[in-house]
């Protein structure tokens, strides 16, 4: 482990990290923008050039709002989860391959935080870590809304981590490899979505669930729980949860790109241009969603889990495998 | 040396989680310090280049046990709990099992370390020591019956729960 090294690794988590910091607000005020055109508003527009600079603005509000924590709450675990939620996105950021190997200084540096031979492992074991934020939100909060809105935000990602976690071993029987570079560089000739159509489906599903977004949004939903497992959550603290949302939304994205359309491939422009084209593209789907459909009820959500996804995400498993084992 | 430094962190936080599991009295504590202990030992698996166990230690128990447990627990909302022994046959029972894993552990130091001079040299790993595809082989090959055996264990529990649940209280 020599000092070019540690200085590699340190400039690439910094670029990760200030990418994400600095692609969140953009996100929001795109999400904005676009939900306002799709219901024919104009979104936010006063703040800087098309309202650009409205989050920077939203942003600076909450960082000086007071800080209220509810009396009865527990301090210590109501302080710890909102940062778990921030933490387990980023970690889980750090193995994803956003880029072709670039050459800097006469060193070849592939752009990845991390090269885990187990990278997939590590992305759904973070994400699996991130229940515990809103979990653990809700249930330090002391309070009804909360409480629910964490039992059923966990009852949820468990229900969905199956299928998703599933989904994703088709892939990983048809490549052979863990890695996420590794499946990228698979894809040279062909996108997985090709073969793989109904496991991109699935996992992009669960993509929505684990991440909470509609239509898929019961853990916060607003008119029964208030607000769900933030409720009692103000000030930065709110900030924080606010970020990870948009944070694991970048994730599903990332991990979806990176495994079933290319990663970084395509053609004339550098690599990470196309990620990031995709990546934008991922995240106006999120938005198009939000704006598309309503909420589904409960039993809905956990029926369609249990008795739909999981049985699909099995049979195009077994499908593959019996694919794999003919071809192979 | 990096090593010696990472391993002294893993193991005192896990001692120190560990404890923290076991004096702590609101049961969601316990929980969360039981995911530290998990997380700590993920950090050592992680140092003896069994990347892949450490994944799935994370994966699994950290990720989806310890979620369930916190879940149950919040669910049932345990304030005052009626204990399932008195308290001089817990310990009874305590001081009874710490005596054998404590007769074990001596067990094994007498009979793999008792012998005077040098420790034995290590062996150089395999090259792909701890990667899935090595591990998946010999789980499927060397360890085949334990691994089946497992698998029908789970089974039955799963299938005991589900019987239970459903049996009807009249």
């Amino acid at each position: 482990m020599d000092a070019a090294f540690l200085i590699e690794s340190a400039v690439k988590v910094l670029i990760v990290l200030g990418f994400v910091l600095l692609g969140v607000p953009l996100i929001v005020w795109m999400e904005r923008k676009v939900i306002g055109h799709m219901q024919d508003r104009i979104g936010p527009q006063r703040v800087g050039p098309f309202g650009l600079l409205q989050t920077i603005a939203d942003g600076i509000k909450l960082f000086f709002k007071e800080d209220i924590i509810p009396s009865q709450a527990d301090r210590v675990v109501f302080f710890l989860a909102p940062a778990l939620s921030v933490i387990t996105a980023f970690v889980a950021l750090s193995v994803v391959p956003f880029g072709d190997k670039v050459t800097v200084f006469g060193r070849d540096v592939p752009l990845h935080v991390a090269d885990v031979n187990v990278a997939i492992l590590w992305v759904l074991g973070t994400t699996s870590m991130g229940v515990y934020g809103i979990v653990l939100g809700g249930w330090a909060s002391n309070s009804k809304y909360p409480l629910l809105g964490g039992l059923r935000s966990s009852a949820q990602m468990i229900s969905y981590e199956l299928a998703q976690g599933i989904s994703l071993v088709s892939v990983i029987l048809m490549t052979g490899t863990l890695s996420l570079a590794g499946i990228v560089a698979q894809q040279e000739h062909m996108w997985f979505i090709v073969p793989q159509f109904f496991a991109f489906v699935i996992f992009l599903l669960c993509g929505i669930a684990e991440t909470n977004r509609a239509p898929f949004d019961l853990p916060e939903a607003e008119t029964e729980l208030v607000a769900g497992f933030h409720t009692e959550y103000s000030s930065m603290k709110f900030a924080l949860y606010f970020l990870a949302e948009y944070a694991n939304m970048m994730v599903v994205s990332a991990v979806a790109i990176s495994v079933f359309f290319g990663g970084w491939r395509g053609p004339f422009l550098p690599p990470v241009a196309w990620f990031l084209i995709k990546l934008s593209l991922f995240l106006f789907f999120f938005v198009w969603l939000r704006a598309t459909f309503p909420r589904l009820r409960y039993d809905q959500l956990m029926a369609f889990g249990w008795k739909v996804l999981l049985p699909a995400s099995l049979l195009n498993l077994a499908v593959t495998a019996v694919v794999v084992a003919l071809t192979g | 040396m990096g090593e010696a430094i990472l391993f002294t962190l893993f193991s005192l936080s896990a001692v120190a989680f560990a404890l923290g599991m076991v004096f702590r009295r609101n049961a969601v504590h316990c929980a969360l310090h039981l995911v530290g202990v998990l997380l700590s030992l993920s950090g050592m698996f992680v140092l003896l280049h069994a990347q892949f166990i450490a994944a799935i230690q994370i994966l699994v128990y950290a990720g989806a046990i310890m979620v369930l447990f916190l879940f149950v627990v919040m669910l049932l909302n345990v304030k005052g709990e009626t204990p399932l022994l008195t308290p001089g046959a817990a310990k009874g029972f305590g001081f009874f099992f710490a005596f054998i894993a404590f007769v074990e552990l001596l067990w094994i130091v007498v009979s793999q370390g008792g012998t005077e001079g040098e420790p034995a040299p290590l062996q150089a790993l395999p090259p792909n020591f701890g990667s899935p595809a090595e591990i998946g082989r010999i789980l499927y090959t060397t360890w085949l019956f334990p691994f089946e055996v497992t698998s029908i264990l789970l089974m039955i529990a799963v299938v005991g729960a589900v019987v239970l649940a459903k049996r009807k209280f009249a």
